[in-house]
């Protein structure tokens, strides 16, 4: 049965229709697929990628037309992403936004994700690439606002800027 | 058919398009070859090119071309499946397939013990496969004329033009550049 959305994760899909998204890059995550759909049902253009890193190249190469374009993911695909973020997004100076859910915190149901979703924060940031983290602590206006103001931020700043929402924290996933 | 042959034939038919161009020495041989700013040469992203020339393609009216070699398509082959379902119909692959990794110090692709074409037919793509310069000269312009997505694999020999310079120009301006040049296209 499909995930169903809760008031945060319209938030997130808000945010970026507030930044004017045209289209989508999205690698499959059962936790970021309410985001998916949500950004589907709007009518926004969606692209299915096989790869976080080839999500990158697609959404990167829809940027340099002016097409706002960003992509939704899941954390644990920023291993694959990184060499395509760095060698290409951010020394290319692509305006880039990422939306991705976060895994390994509290309501993690999965016994190794933790070594790689913990990790993503400071890999980033070793790339220069900002990183801003939604959670529980949040309330859900911030979750939109964050998320429209990250994307405004990776336009102007021409570099990439990902969004990290935890939407596996009870105090989340409970939400209606 | 050398490399670098090939890249003037394509610089030649596809002067409306906009190119995206693989790392390495297909770059810089491409820079020898044309500088021009309908050109993004991706520097050091391999694999990357199919993926960053879709994105364009779906961005834009304009044709796009991408030159990829067939080690940089198959560092990045989760992308055919992504070109299948989007098929946008200005988008040309050319793949220069030299059996090798000629900027990884020639080291082999596995192009060689494969069929690449019935692999790219197999995703449901019209394939033109090509030896020499006049013929893909006409693969190229078939591509336009055709208005479908088409592949166009290029065997070329191995190896890499003598004496051609690094490509050493900042990625941001290449970008600025490609960008302001679609946008003078559309």
């Amino acid at each position: 049965m499909p995930k169903t959305s809760n008031s945060y994760l319209r938030a997130v899909a808000d945010g970026l229709c507030d930044w004017g998204v045209e289209a989508f890059v999205y690698v499959p995550s059962s936790h970021a697929a309410p985001v998916i759909r949500d950004l589907e049902a709007r009518g926004v253009r969606a692209v299915l990628a096989n790869r976080e890193e080839e999500a990158v190249g697609i959404a990167g190469g829809m940027r340099l037309t002016g097409v706002r374009a960003a992509i939704v993911m899941q954390d644990n695909g920023f291993g694959n992403a990184l060499t395509a973020l760095a060698t290409f997004t951010v020394a290319y100076h692509i305006g880039l936004p990422v939306v991705a859910n976060s895994r390994g915190g509290v309501g993690e149901y999965n016994s190794m994700i933790q070594a790689i979703s913990g990790a993503v924060p400071r890999l980033l940031e070793a790339l220069g690439i900002p990183v801003h983290e939604l959670s529980h602590r949040d309330p859900v206006d911030t979750w939109r606002s964050t998320t429209s103001a990250a994307a405004t931020l990776a336009t102007i700043q021409h570099r990439p800027v990902v969004t990290l929402f935890d939407a596996l924290d009870p105090a989340i996933a409970g939400a209606k | 058919m050398k490399r670098l042959e090939a890249l003037e034939r394509i610089e030649a038919v596809t002067r409306a398009w906009a190119l995206v161009v693989t790392c390495g020495a297909t770059a810089r041989e491409m820079a020898t070859v044309s500088r021009s700013e309908r050109h993004l040469p991706l520097l050091d992203s391999m694999g990357l090119t199919c993926a960053v020339g879709l994105g364009v393609a779906l961005g834009t009216t304009s044709h796009v071309g991408v030159v990829d070699g067939d080690g940089s398509l198959l560092m990045g082959f989760s992308i055919l499946p992504t070109l299948a379902t989007t098929r946008p119909a200005n988008l040309t692959v050319v793949v220069l397939d030299n059996h090798q990794h000629a900027s990884a110090d020639g080291m082999a692709s596995q192009a060689a013990q494969l069929d690449l074409a019935a692999a790219c037919a197999g995703f449901g793509f019209a394939v033109d496969e090509v030896a020499d310069g006049p013929a893909l000269a006409r693969a190229l312009e078939k591509a336009v004329e055709a208005r479908e997505f088409r592949i166009v694999l290029a065997r070329i020999e191995p190896g890499n033009a003598e004496g051609v310079p690094l490509l050493l120009e900042d990625p941001a301006v290449l970008a600025s550049r490609f960008a302001a040049a679609l946008e003078a296209s559309a």
